[in-house]
């Protein structure tokens, strides 16, 4: 089965810019804006094959996003066919399960089964993710509200990437730690790679995308520019923006 | 949801945990709350007014009417905000968003079940014979919970687009409060106007489960189908309504 087929996919949603009755009540009365359509992805046709690599570029706003979260399933085509097989890990608002007040273990339980883990399964990978985040036994025990950004991000990555993805989506994953900590990322993305996982990768770094991917796909206002070879899609973009 | 059983466990327990851990008396806040609530109330009613009420002190009549009608305030409030407090959740990854709601009602049961404790030593000391009668409370209380369930539902959904559901709903709370049974007995009320109750499924929960506990009395099959039948086409209502809104609740929020 193809993990990610876009068949003339649009997505349209509305920016409410009041979220009360009293603020909806003046635009009205002032016969202001009440919502904006907003036409994120325009006819949008693509398939991605297992264990493809693939980048996407494109200016802030271009879709890239709400290509992701489509894939997430976290929102709906407007119009369209969307499939998508597989498990789906995203590496996307990292850490939004965690709960401040519980402690380090607790949160890799709970996020593991929001990621569509078992229990077991989380019991058996958890001394891999406890290894990966490089957090010691002090701080796993101890509630994330006293770690440190750093080893949030660290641990809400480990989890992540350890929830036995199919399809792993990646939104600028060099946010995330210190260069040492980078640097381990980048390798486990190509142990998935070499494993034959599909990766999706939203970056604003072309040096990322060129290492990485040898497929790019260019986004502009919410259509696909450009489809193919990474090395010309990136000069594509570059001229263009 | 029952492939989810996982993640309900684990949801509820966040819930219950995050709670407890924040304050130093922890879970005991959870019985000490509405004791103290239970205590203030008593207080000023066994003064001011004097109710008929059943046979026993007022303070017991008075629990038995406040601990599920705090089961049904706290996990109203609660899950109307559960939505709104879960936004970068449920922009990352999906799962069926009913399950926030779910579990959120669900913890504040175990808070319900924790505070029955005390009323349970209560009508102990008082010699007031339970039994089976005990068991009689359950499928009441499951129509109360699917009941609780159904409004969370449809509050949640509405409060993710217009927020002022939450504050008109803290308000309709406090009025909803005083035209239930819980601080006086029904029968203050001259008989022709009783029927009003009727309309309002709190009333129900707590005259029955006063009805049960403090006079051995059975529900009338009646309302209990009727009220059964009422619960079910509300929640039925709320989750079409629900389920129609959460495909649009990540580019909502």
């Amino acid at each position: 089965m193809t993990p990610i087929v876009f068949d003339k996919v649009d997505k349209e949603y509305f920016i409410h810019y009041q979220k009360t009755l009293k603020e909806l009540a003046q635009a009205i009365l002032n016969r202001g804006k009440i919502r904006e359509k907003i036409h994120a992805l325009k006819n949008i046709s693509l398939t991605i094959n297992k264990g493809e690599t693939i980048g996407i570029i494109g200016r802030n706003g271009a879709g890239k996003s709400t290509m992701l979260k489509l894939i997430a399933g976290v929102s709906q085509p407007t119009r369209g066919e969307l499939s998508v097989n597989g498990r789906v890990s995203p590496l996307i608002e990292l850490g939004s399960g965690f709960h401040p007040e519980l402690t380090g273990r607790e949160n890799i339980f709970l996020n593991g089964v929001i990621l569509g883990l078992t229990e077991k399964e989380v019991k058996d990978s958890y001394k891999e993710i406890v290894t990966f985040s490089e957090l010691n036994d002090t701080f796993i025990h101890m509630p994330v509200k006293q770690y440190s950004s750093g080893m949030f991000m660290r641990l809400a990555f480990s989890v992540a990437i350890h929830s036995k993805p199919e399809i792993l989506l990646v939104d600028e994953i060099l946010a995330v730690g210190d260069t040492n900590f980078q640097e381990k990322c980048l390798r486990k993305m190509e142990e998935f790679k070499k494993k034959g996982i599909t990766i999706i990768f939203v970056s604003h770094s072309m040096q990322m995308i060129q290492h990485f991917c040898p497929r790019v796909v260019y986004l502009k206002n919410g259509e696909v520019q450009y489809d193919g070879e990474t090395k010309k899609g990136v000069e594509l973009y570059s001229k263009e923006s | 949801m029952i492939p989810y059983w996982h993640l309900i466990k684990h949801i509820t327990t966040r819930e219950i945990k995050a709670r407890y851990k924040q304050s130093f008396l922890g879970l005991f806040w959870i019985i000490l709350n509405p004791l103290f609530q239970m205590l203030i109330l008593s207080f000023v009613f066994s003064h001011v007014v004097r109710f008929e009420t059943l046979g026993v002190p007022y303070s017991v009549f008075l629990f038995v009417g406040l601990l599920p009608w705090i089961f049904f305030e706290t996990s109203i409030s609660a899950s109307t905000n559960a939505l709104v407090e879960n936004a970068s959740l449920i922009k990352q990854v999906y799962f069926p968003r009913e399950i926030l709601i779910f579990s959120t009602v669900f913890a504040k049961m175990f808070d319900f079940f924790l505070a029955s404790a005390i009323l349970f030593i209560f009508l102990f000391v008082l010699n007031i014979d339970m039994r089976v009668m005990v068991f009689v409370i359950i499928p009441i209380l499951l129509i109360q919970f699917l009941f609780t369930f159904g409004l969370s539902l449809l509050l949640s959904s509405l409060n993710l687009f217009y927020r002022d559901v939450q504050f008109l709903f803290t308000l309709v709370l406090k009025l909803w409060f005083y035209v239930t049974p819980i601080i006086y007995p029904i029968d203050i009320f001259p008989a022709n106007l009783r029927w009003l109750f009727a309309l309002n499924p709190m009333a129900y929960f707590i005259q029955t489960y006063r009805g049960i506990l403090l006079e051995q009395q059975l529900p009338q099959f009646s309302s209990f189908v009727g009220n059964l039948i009422g619960t079910l086409i509300l929640l039925f209502i709320s989750y079409t309504i629900f389920k129609k809104l959460e495909s649009s609740f990540a580019d909502a929020v």
